[in-house]
């Protein structure tokens, strides 16, 4: 029985491993007072997850040169219009950036 | 808001830890929070959030079909007004 | 009564199924020509969450380690997570062990012997993978923050603003952080593949995970052979004393909660092509299975 954790900055290294974790994994509750924070929480993470995506995607083929400037424009005024939609109901229900993930256990994170 | 499980008995005293308990804590929680042989037990105490989805989906299903009961009718092509 | 399981144990190398001291079952001592005696008196055995003796119940040719838990405790305490800790790691000398996730907990025996049944093969086949290894972990920050203001600052000049139309000015901004981001990564690369190299050549194994935060560079985890175990250490003094501005967190061992590869990595009804079975069974009231959580 001889584990060690053994580091020269404890400090650092704690505070840089909460910020992963928050240290308290979270759990929705199912009951009727939260059902439809619980619901709004999981459908605006799946609807971030597409967003991301789609920009990511948007920047690779700004990257590879394969749009036209009336492309480039029309895009980023849509996936503008998204990204304040999305910051309004954030907002709406309370929510923040950093909640809005699914941990998908041994796959890892969702986003 | 999501009920946090609440692994220590007050945050004070998880700031009371030592550097080394902190650290080390997190790394057991690291590891076996999610790893290791994963299967559910047939008590869902669901810490790995693949049951939440499965949880969050549930909620869903429940509401849609709850709001149906409510209309009297199914949600699609309803002309009914709201109550 | 509930169970809770801390782990799965390959059998005593010498062939006894029941280990010794934590099964509660007798043992057939051929000194006593047949005769049966109880484990008591050997050794005490280690205790698990609510001070319940920890026992194995044998399946086969491997062990589940479990002990009682009563239906009204608490188990999320920083307690049990200790303590869920310490009977593996006690477990670690004496066996190959797969350790649970926390918190696997069964209300009916015959329901745990069947996800055990259904992964046997998996178990075998990962006792057989982890056998006389350990799980190490490592951790890198480096001064992400500060190279990251660096990679910023870098392109600053590099566009003038005149009046664009929105669109084109949102793709800019954008397009400016997915460059910042993207050079980031790849300097997080280098760095990582540098640790990387110290390490991997003496683990079987191993799994990386970059930038977890922007200063945390690296969370690895490493098996390692117990013979193995020495050079990895020296390796990991080299990389401290040759890191430059990294700091490093190795710990461990560990049992090997990163390497365990099930087939079915989510259980029953919950993942992939289930999934989706499931919410369309639940959509028909005809087809609804009834199964309550």
């Amino acid at each position: 029985m001889s584990k060690t954790v053994e580091t020269d900055s404890l400090e650092i290294f704690a505070n840089e491993m909460e910020k992963v974790k928050g240290a308290l994994p979270k759990k929705i509750e199912a009951n009727p007072e939260n059902a439809e924070k619980g619901l709004a929480k999981l459908v605006l993470t799946l609807i971030e997850l597409i967003r991301k995506l789609m920009e990511k995607q948007a920047m690779r083929r700004v990257e590879a040169g394969s749009l036209t400037d009336e492309e480039i424009e029309r895009v980023g005024e849509t996936l503008e219009k998204l990204e304040n939609k999305m910051k309004e109901l954030k907002e709406i229900f309370g929510l923040k950036d950093e909640e809005l993930n699914l941990n998908l256990g041994p796959l890892g994170d969702l986003m | 808001m999501d009920r946090q499980i609440k692994i220590l008995q007050d945050k004070n005293s998880y700031l009371d830890l030592r550097r080394q308990e902190r650290v080390t804590l997190l790394e057991i929680l690291d590891r076996a929070l999610e790893k290791g042989v994963v299967i559910s037990g047939d008590i869902v105490i669901s810490v790995a959030d693949v049951d939440l989805v499965y949880l969050g989906l549930k909620v869903l299903l429940s509401s849609v079909e709850t709001m149906e009961r409510l209309r009297g009718a199914p949600l699609s092509g309803a002309a009914e007004e709201p109550t | 009564m509930r169970l809770y399981v801390y782990a799965i144990i390959d059998s005593n190398p010498e062939g006894i199924v029941l280990p010794i001291p934590f099964s509660r079952q007798k043992s057939r001592d051929p000194d006593l020509s047949g005769k049966e005696r109880t484990n008591s008196g050997v050794e005490e055995s280690i205790k698990g969450l609510s001070e319940a003796p920890v026992y194995t119940i044998p399946y086969r040719d491997i062990g589940i380690v479990v002990s009682d838990l009563d239906p009204q405790v608490q188990i999320e305490t920083k307690e049990s997570i200790l303590k869920h800790e310490e009977v593996v790691e006690a477990l670690m000398d004496r066996f190959t062990v797969l350790p649970m996730r926390l918190y696997t907990v069964f209300s009916k025996k015959e329901d745990m012997f069947l996800k055990v049944k259904n992964h046997y093969e998996d178990f075998v086949e990962n006792l057989d993978r982890v056998r006389d290894k350990r799980e190490y972990g490592i951790k890198v920050i480096w001064a992400g923050d500060i190279i990251k203001e660096r990679i910023i600052n870098a392109h600053k000049n590099e566009s003038p603003a005149h009046p664009e139309q929105s669109g084109i000015k949102f793709m800019k901004e954008k397009f400016e952080k997915y460059k910042i981001d993207k050079e980031f990564e790849e300097e997080a690369d280098r760095c990582i593949a540098i640790v990387d190299g110290f390490l991997s050549r003496h683990a079987s194994e191993k799994k990386l995970e970059k930038l977890k935060t922007d200063n945390l560079l690296l969370s690895a985890s490493y098996l390692v052979d117990n013979e193995k175990r020495d050079d990895f250490k020296k390796a990991f003094e080299e990389l401290k004393s040759s890191g430059g501005d990294l700091k490093f967190m190795l710990s461990g061992p560990w049992p090997a909660y990163n390497f365990i590869t099930l087939s079915h990595s989510v259980d029953g009804k919950f993942g992939g092509p289930d999934l989706i079975e499931t919410i369309l069974q639940h959509k028909d009231p005809e087809k609804k299975e009834g199964r309550d959580e």
